[in-house]
């Protein structure tokens, strides 16, 4: 947390004398923090939330008491500033942590109903009943690569205990029997743990991911880019986007108010709209060769975001690009970033009837005509938060962007490189998704795979169960 | 009627290996560090009043600054917004120009 690390730095390295200020909603995290460093901050906590709130509840805050002490506020402040430094400050319970220990790596025996119930409370599901991970299902499992049970995936950093969690191809594969995912699927799964990224990124915000597959994996495990592609229909789609937020929760993300502060939620979260391309009918290159992959590479790309807004009859009166823009007025535009889910119908108007021969001449389209008054666009708070010191640092556009009036229209999303086209849809209407989710990385699926297999699947509805 | 009882179930948790971090990273080193000195008062001193840039943390600030004037009018506050990202302590400039022209500083508002 910026607050306690800034005033570390402040103390310690400028010899300045620091008074840090946090809601206590986050006393839970400053303590751990504070017992990780070793550094007896005198953290000063006001109710919460400071966020929206007028000047004058703002004031009744800073008069009033310490939720943490009872003592007021102001009056920690300018105690926290003078009162020396005491013996007293150096007791307290400053050891860390340790959450190691051998476990048993088989559950005890027990039914079905008990076993579902204990993975439930234990905190590892989504909520939802999972497939038990026994050890036969788990070899058969791994056979789905060709890589060794105990090798390292990843490791993830927890920031409340300061410890690495290793994942081996084994773990995954655990999970992937959770999530109900066949053996054919865990080479995508380890390609998205070898990222690290969590679908669930640990914020107060309705933070959310999503997950496209690319190349030829995309149908040899009847993946659905065409109708209903982001539909709960399609096995490899639910259980692939499932496996990812199993892997999140067992990570330690979904431990409350450690790692997960997500104040609503965002049921983007379930399968973390886990989808292929369209390739076989989309007018313009795949994505993951945009990323410089090779079109027979088999990939996963990651996103992450808020938002998303439907076109929800298709466009007759605008043109698709203006109506794209009307979309994008509810979207923050943070970082020029922004992803756009285009039905092949939609993508191939684009380029036969409006002349964008590539993705990145619809972008650049967006990029030029896509006005916002300087006003609105740093009155949002995320901008403010995230934007402003950027532009206080002579950053540009930004800098600029900060000294024009409110109603001066600007571009906020200058770069189309860090605009983002998708193409997934069955072409039953020519509708798209407007989202400000931005692009996270991508990684190989082929290195984890067991056998290389080309198959065909030509209009991208792959999976359905009931398709004939 | 007999119940069928999974014997063989994989237990996540085992499966996950810790270990601390670095040498010298967070969580390794436990020895206790000092505060900076504290002042004798905070009469005729100047505090940076630092906007850390969560939601809100601006116009908390101005409160504190408006309660100075209005309590402790020898005090000189100085507002500023941290610049770099938010979630990091990437502010040189700015701790540089508090040590030259300050004596201490408030930051907030976390959350």
């Amino acid at each position: 947390m910026a607050v306690a690390t800034c005033s570390r730095t402040l103390e310690q390295e400028y010899g300045i004398p620091t008074a840090p200020i946090s809601t206590f909603e986050f006393a839970g995290f400053l303590t751990d923090d504070l017992r990780f460093h070793g550094v007896p901050l005198r953290v000063i906590y006001t109710p919460h939330p400071v966020v929206g709130m007028p000047h004058s509840v703002l004031r009744g805050y800073i008069e009033g008491k310490d939720p943490a002490t009872e003592r007021t506020v102001i009056e920690e402040v300018v105690e926290a500033l003078t009162k020396p430094v005491g013996e007293d400050e150096f007791t307290g319970d400053f050891a860390p942590v340790s959450r190691t220990g051998v476990r048993q790596a088989l559950l005890e025996p027990d039914t079905e109903d008990n076993l579902q119930r204990l993975f439930y409370e234990r905190g590892w599901t989504d909520g939802l009943p999972i497939i038990l991970p026994t050890e036969e299902r788990v070899v058969e499992m791994l056979a789905g690569t060709n890589r060794a049970p105990d090798e390292v995936v990843t490791e993830i950093f927890l920031h409340d205990t300061q410890e690495y969690l290793k994942f081996t191809v084994e773990m995954v594969a655990i999970m992937g029997v959770m999530a109900g995912a066949r053996p054919e699927h865990l080479p995508v799964l380890l390609a998205v743990a070898s990222t690290g990224h969590p679908s669930i990124p640990g914020s107060t915000t309705p933070f959310a991911c999503m997950l496209l597959v690319n190349g030829p994996i995309r149908n040899e495990i009847e993946m659905n880019s065409g109708i209903g592609a982001f539909s709960p229909r399609t096995l490899a789609n639910s259980v692939i986007g499932r496996a990812w937020t199993l892997l999140t929760i067992n990570w330690g993300y979904f431990r409350l108010k450690k790692q997960f502060w997500s104040s609503q939620g965002n049921p983007v979260g379930y399968n973390n709209m886990c989808v292929a391309e369209n390739e076989e009918r989309s007018a313009w290159e795949p994505f993951h060769v945009q990323k410089k992959f090779r079109s027979e590479e088999s990939v996963v790309s990651l996103f992450r975001g808020w938002s998303f807004v439907n076109n929800v009859v298709g466009s007759s009166q605008r043109s698709v690009g203006e109506d794209t823009c009307v979309l994008l007025g509810a979207l923050p535009g943070l970082f020029s970033s922004a992803t756009l889910i285009l039905d092949p119908l939609v993508a191939r108007h684009l380029k036969r009837n409006e002349g964008f021969q590539t993705k990145l001449d619809f972008c650049r389209w967006i990029s030029e005509n896509f006005k916002m008054p300087a006003g609105q666009f740093w009155g949002t708070d995320l901008i403010h938060m995230m934007m402003a010191p950027i532009a206080e640092q002579g950053v540009e556009p930004y800098a600029t962007w900060k000294k024009l009036p409110a109603d001066r229209l600007i571009a906020p999303y200058h770069n189309p490189e860090n605009i983002n086209i998708i193409v997934v849809g069955g072409e039953t209407s020519p509708m798209w998704k407007v989202s400000d989710f931005a692009y996270a990385t991508s990684a190989s699926v082929d290195k984890w795979r067991a056998k290389p297999v080309t198959d065909g699947c030509a209009d991208g509805t792959c999976g359905l169960p009931d398709k004939s | 009627m007999a119940t069928l009882l999974h014997s063989a179930v994989l237990n996540p948790e085992a499966y996950r290996t810790v270990r601390a971090a670095d040498e010298g990273a967070p969580g390794k080193t436990q020895s206790f560090r000092s505060l900076a000195p504290r002042l004798e008062s905070l009469h005729g001193k100047t505090i940076y009043l630092v906007d850390t840039g969560f939601g809100g943390s601006g116009r908390f600030l101005d409160q504190v600054q408006a309660w100075f004037a209005e309590h402790m009018p020898s005090v000189t506050t100085v507002r500023r917004r941290k610049t770099g990202n938010i979630f990091r302590d990437d502010a040189r400039e700015l701790w540089n120009e508090i040590k030259e022209r300050g004596q201490a500083a408030i930051l907030g508002v976390a959350g």
